[in-house]
């Protein structure tokens, strides 16, 4: 909300800055930013239009010579309103613009020009860049412009929280500004007795069920539309809003200055004096002043003329109702509308208004009739009507003020520390809050106008935040207790970190994607009513469609090799019933490229499917979680081959896959090689608890190492023979591993391979004997049952 | 004697080849040359052999312990070298091996950095679900239905009843729900806002957010607590602020900024107030005997302060280049 400081001197006398008031309010709770500080602003001089003639060169700009009292400057202008003679805000070389806008001497169309000629959106005040800002003749050249604009334009712009309806005008503001200097508040208005000139009465129906709990109206006639005066149209420039006429000026001018939005409409549209508030009709279309078309539903306000809708209540008038140049004779509404109707309402249409903006945060009863009571005034004193009707206040509501009580005691333990009573006092008292001394603290008399203020912590908020947080002394108390991770986090954390020193990157992924992607990997997704763009309107189903990003893009951004990780949230769901929705964390690598590219040392070693198959060993056999797992081979609906990671207890604790072609081309994925998956799932995978280390007995006895090669069908799969081996003694047999397989390029139909058996026993040192017996064993059954020949080496 | 000159030249001469001979092949040629079958030192015994009888105890003992000092001097040298053997063959100007480099996302970073701080002030860390019910999100926060609140966080809905949430104060919900005061937990994880997507803001981010509640915990406890975090993650000498805002599970509220002395302006990095009793209410708390108070951050922000980062979608682009960094 912009507010204008000149605004703010109608209601309180203050000596700030402007910066200093931002400040001051921000550290109130007002979060505030000056937006045009004119005393800030040098080199802005009154400029004199000496003369202004045309460019030599250029048909639309202007050469324009321009005194600031003592020397005179040649001035490029391309504003169609420049004139000679003209009294102007002219901003001199060095000046510096808002929007940090340097001015210097600049070279326009061949001719040297010594600074500009402003216009109202280049200083800040409008978004008026039309023409050039022409100021009143009376001023004199060289006059400073912060002398000028400044008492009328300097201004800041607060954003007011939700809760705080009662500071959505300059007065509310001055309010605040009023305490923090300490000095009274000023009525601009004074509010006289209203004499109607006739006896007709408004007649005024509110509706049973309520929404509209007080409506005020009355007519005026003889009213002359014309332009407003120069103090009004001034006041509503200096919050960057245009005058239009004086009727419209002055309701708008009500608005920002008490906060109260009212409504006038043009009595001669109206089927007959009388208002009706009731409830719309179900898909009833309604013209706005905005000039749209509202299809309106059953659970919108409407005002009516006891035939026709005029306006939608509280958020927006009506087309064929509205003022125009023609009005002589109005109706005016004041009216207090119940905030959800009205939130509701303004939502449904998406439609926010200046009134609704208020009317949904709460308004004050009692401004409602003070407002009525200066429009008429105002409409007196600058379009010359006079008062028709008697006033009609329908009112169903209380207009008193409510009491809370705020106990010292509470007040106390919230702070941690005592807020001296007098001070407490003080405090309200500024906010305008009539206290009582009770035995236990106070009792609050809260002013209407704080619809805010209903129970004890927002008194208390209210005195926190007067007294200054600063003046809050923190306190901390912490014994050094430490909290242990729990273990769930700290396994993931070292799975996270275990998988980093292998080489991967650790990705964060939107969890929003296009549909159409989502549904490449899974049926059941979980899609979002109201999405900001259909690119992100489902969530994902696996983590593997944003790697599979990753690895697009940094392909195409020259980066062949990719190993990267993910830990993060999935989302399933049958139907979009909470219930139904499963949503779990999970852990999945993608690999790509080379783990060790080509180089002077040695070959390139490519982050293939054994490559991962490494990585899931090395995570699960680590010794201190013990976990022993299998690997059984699954159709998948986009990886070949693809391998489910089963654990003892016969849980999927991960999987291990390569994703099909077929879909990196439908995702357009750039890549070179083979795209290896290898997924953990976390929850299972966290079971196995933290890592908790027994020690084995280290074995001492020297190890027997023996190779064996054997010729075998190519088919046969080494992990086979391995299982075969290990299976002919458990007790001294430690390891069989295979080192080497060899395929002739001649024979493809079988391979050699040549195995490594280590033995060792815990209890004595081997003899030859020992081993050989095992060795015998073994080359003759591992012969037998998968025709395998020994070769000699 | 020629003999005892010829000895001393042979020390001499040795010592001073054997100092420049440099690399394997010298050392051979030196060993060839004097310790050799043929070499120098051979044929001094071969001279030897020649003397009178009389002459032979003296010469040999003084040729025995020369030959000695020469082996020694020559496997001293040569031992030294082949401890290094490997450098002389080596073209050390070669890289090394190009050994993948994993790192963690730098928002993991900040994350746990965050975690540890509380950690060590004894906060526990609790999650909860990313969509959730709008009761937990809003409703049991203080934020009714029909309220302007609302407006504050623009929201995702998964059906008009549930939504992503907007932020992880709906696991503080759950946890009250679950559990009887004290509290003192922090809760973290992704939150969702329905805005446009540019520089400065994305549709998801990443909170922080704390809850303490016992029957004392004041205003001036939030404010040591925050102060204590914020030097941890800033330094010591940070310079803050709390000033007065508004959150509907919060009264009195706050938000608390800290200078940066580079731009010379307040830098919003958390919001935080004391507990409304509506909430404590809504979980079935009794609101005379407990208070506390909660807060609650943005990550992405943080970071984005911490690192000099300007562009908030980076996080989510996983650009090798920008990733590398961490």
């Amino acid at each position: 909300m912009k507010v204008s400081l000149h605004w703010l001197r109608r209601f309180v006398d203050f000596d700030l800055t402007t910066t200093e008031l931002a400040e001051k309010l921000t550290m109130r709770g007002f979060e505030s930013e000056v937006v045009s500080d004119f005393d800030s602003l040098d080199n802005l001089v009154v400029g004199d239009v000496l003369t202004a003639e045309k460019h030599p060169d250029a048909y639309k700009l202007k050469l324009c010579s321009v005194s600031d009292g003592s020397e005179t400057f040649t001035v490029v202008c391309g504003a169609p309103n420049v004139d000679a003679g003209q009294k102007i805000v002219f901003a001199k070389v060095g000046a510096i613009l808002p929007g940090d806008f340097k001015i210097g001497k600049a070279k326009i169309r061949g001719v040297e020009s010594f600074g500009m000629i402003c216009s109202e959106r280049e200083l800040g005040i409008s978004e008026e860049h039309d023409g050039i800002m022409v100021l009143d003749e009376s001023y004199k050249a060289g006059t400073p412009i912060k002398k000028v604009l400044g008492p009328l334009f300097n201004a800041i712009d607060i954003e007011v929280t939700p809760d705080k309806a009662f500071a959505l005008s300059h007065r509310g503001i001055a309010r605040e500004v009023a305490t923090i200097v300490g000095s009274k508040l000023k009525t601009p208005i004074n509010s006289v007795k209203l004499n109607p000139k006739s006896k007709d009465i408004v007649s005024v129906e509110l509706d049973k069920k309520g929404g509209c709990t007080r409506y005020i109206a009355g007519t005026m006639k003889g009213l002359k539309v014309g332009p407003s005066p120069k103090w009004l149209a001034e006041y509503l420039k200096s919050v960057g809003q245009k005058s239009i006429n004086n009727l419209v000026d002055i309701s708008n001018f009500m608005l920002l200055e008490i906060g109260h939005p009212t409504h006038v409409f043009d009595l001669k549209k109206l089927a007959k004096p009388a208002i009706k508030v009731s409830w719309a009709k179900k898909g009833e279309k309604f013209d706005a002043l905005d000039e749209e078309t509202y299809e309106l539903s059953a659970n919108h306000m409407v005002i009516t003329d006891t035939k026709n809708t005029v306006a939608l209540a509280g958020i927006i008038g009506g087309m064929d109702s509205s003022v125009t140049d023609s009005t002589t004779e109005v109706l005016i509404e004041s009216a207090y509308f119940d905030p959800v109707v009205i939130r509701k309402g303004s939502k449904k249409l998406n439609l926010l208004s200046e009134a609704s903006r208020r009317f949904e945060r709460g308004t004050d009863p009692n401004a409602a009739l003070e407002a009525f009571n200066m429009i008429v005034q105002l409409m007196q004193e600058v379009a010359g009507g006079t008062l028709e009707s008697v006033i009609t206040d329908e009112c169903s509501m209380c207009l008193d003020s409510t009491s809370v009580d705020l106990s010292s005691e509470k007040l106390l333990k919230y702070a941690g520390q005592e807020i001296p009573s007098k001070e407490v006092e003080s405090i309200l008292k500024g906010l305008h809050i009539d206290t009582k001394k009770t035995k236990t603290g106070w009792n609050c008399s809260i002013p209407t106008f704080r619809t805010d203020l209903k129970v004890e912590t927002d008194l208390i908020e209210e005195v926190f935040r007067c007294y200054g947080y600063d003046n809050i002394k923190s306190s901390f108390n912490y014994s050094s207790i430490m909290q242990y991770a729990n273990d769930e986090e700290s396994t993931i954390s070292s799975l996270k970190h275990h998988l980093s020193s292998l080489g991967f990157r650790q990705s964060y992924n939107n969890s929003l994607e296009d549909i159409e992607e989502v549904k490449l990997f899974g049926k059941d997704v979980v899609s979002v009513m109201n999405p900001s763009s259909e690119r992100m309107n489902t969530l994902r189903i696996t983590l593997h469609s944003g790697l599979l990003k990753n690895l697009d893009f940094n392909f195409r951004n020259g980066s062949a090799n990719t190993l990267i990780y993910e830990y993060g949230t999935i989302f399933e769901g049958k139907t979009d019933k909470l219930e139904d929705i499963t949503q779990k964390s999970s852990l999945s690598c993608l690999v790509h490229g080379d783990v060790f590219s080509k180089n002077v040392h040695f070959d390139s070693i490519p982050a293939s499917f054994a490559f991962l198959k490494g990585v899931a060993s090395n995570i699960f056999e680590d010794k201190r979680l013990g976990i022993k797992v299998k690997y059984s081979e699954q159709k998948h609906h986009y990886c070949d081959p693809y391998y489910s990671i089963i654990d003892g207890k016969k849980q999927v604790i991960g999987g291990l896959g390569i994703i099909k072609d077929s879909l990196l081309k439908q995702l357009d994925i750039a890549h070179k090689h083979e795209v290896v998956v290898f997924d953990i799932d976390p929850e299972i995978f966290t079971n196995y608890g933290s890592y908790s280390t027994k020690v084995e007995d280290i074995v001492t006895f020297p190890i027997v190492q023996r190779d064996l090669n054997f010729k075998m069908d190519s088919s046969i799969q080494v992990g086979d023979v391995v299982k075969t081996m290990k299976s002919v003694n458990q007790s001294i047999l430690q390891n069989v591993i295979p080192v080497d397989i060899f395929q002739s390029k001649k024979d493809t139909s079988s391979k050699d391979v040549l195995f490594s058996l280590n033995f060792q026993s815990p209890k004595k040192t081997l003899e030859d004997n020992d081993v050989n017996a095992i060795i015998t064993e073994i080359i003759n059954i591992v012969s037998k049952k998968f025709n395998a020949k020994l070769r000699d080496n | 004697m020629s003999l005892d000159k010829t000895i001393k030249g042979l020390k001499t001469s040795f010592s001073k080849e054997l100092s420049k001979s440099k690399t394997s092949k010298d050392l051979e040629n030196f060993r060839i040359k004097y310790l050799g079958r043929n070499g120098q030192l051979a044929s001094l015994f071969e001279e030897f052999n020649k003397l009178p009888v009389s002459e032979k105890p003296r010469f040999g003992k003084e040729l025995n312990i020369l030959k000695n000092q020469l082996t020694e001097q020559y496997q001293n040298v040569l031992g030294n070298k082949s401890e290094n053997s490997a450098s002389s063959d080596i073209d050390f100007s070669l890289p090394g091996y190009n050994l993948p480099d994993g790192n963690i996302h730098p928002l993991e970073q900040i994350t746990s950095e965050i975690k540890s701080i509380f950690q060590s002030i004894g906060f526990s860390v609790a999650y909860g679900p990313e969509i959730d019910d709008d009761y937990h999100n809003f409703e049991a926060l203080n934020v009714p239905k029909h309220h302007p609140a609302r407006d504050m966080q623009d929201t995702f809905f998964i059906n008009p009843n549930a939504v992503l949430r907007t932020h992880t104060s709906n696991v503080q919900i759950h946890l009250m729900e679950n559990q009887d005061p004290p509290l003192r937990h922090i809760c973290c994880g992704r939150v969702f806002r329905n805005e446009a997507v540019s520089y400065k803001s994305f549709c998801l981010f990443n909170q922080v957010e704390g809850l303490v509640i016992n029957e004392t915990s004041s205003f001036a406890e939030m404010k040591g607590t925050l102060e204590y975090f914020v030097q941890e993650m800033f330094g010591k000498d940070t310079k803050m602020r709390f000033r007065p805002s508004y959150f509907p599970f919060t009264e009195p509220s706050a938000e608390v900024d800290i200078w940066n002395s580079k731009l010379n302006q307040w830098m919003e990095i958390l919001g935080c107030g004391m507990v409304n009793p509506n909430v404590l209410t809504n979980v079935g708390y009794d609101n005379e005997k407990y208070q506390g108070f909660a807060f609650g951050m943005g990550i992405e922000r943080i970071a984005m302060i911490k690192y000099g980062i300007k562009d908030i979608r980076l996080f989510y682009q996983n650009d090798i280049r920008f990733l590398e960094q961490f």
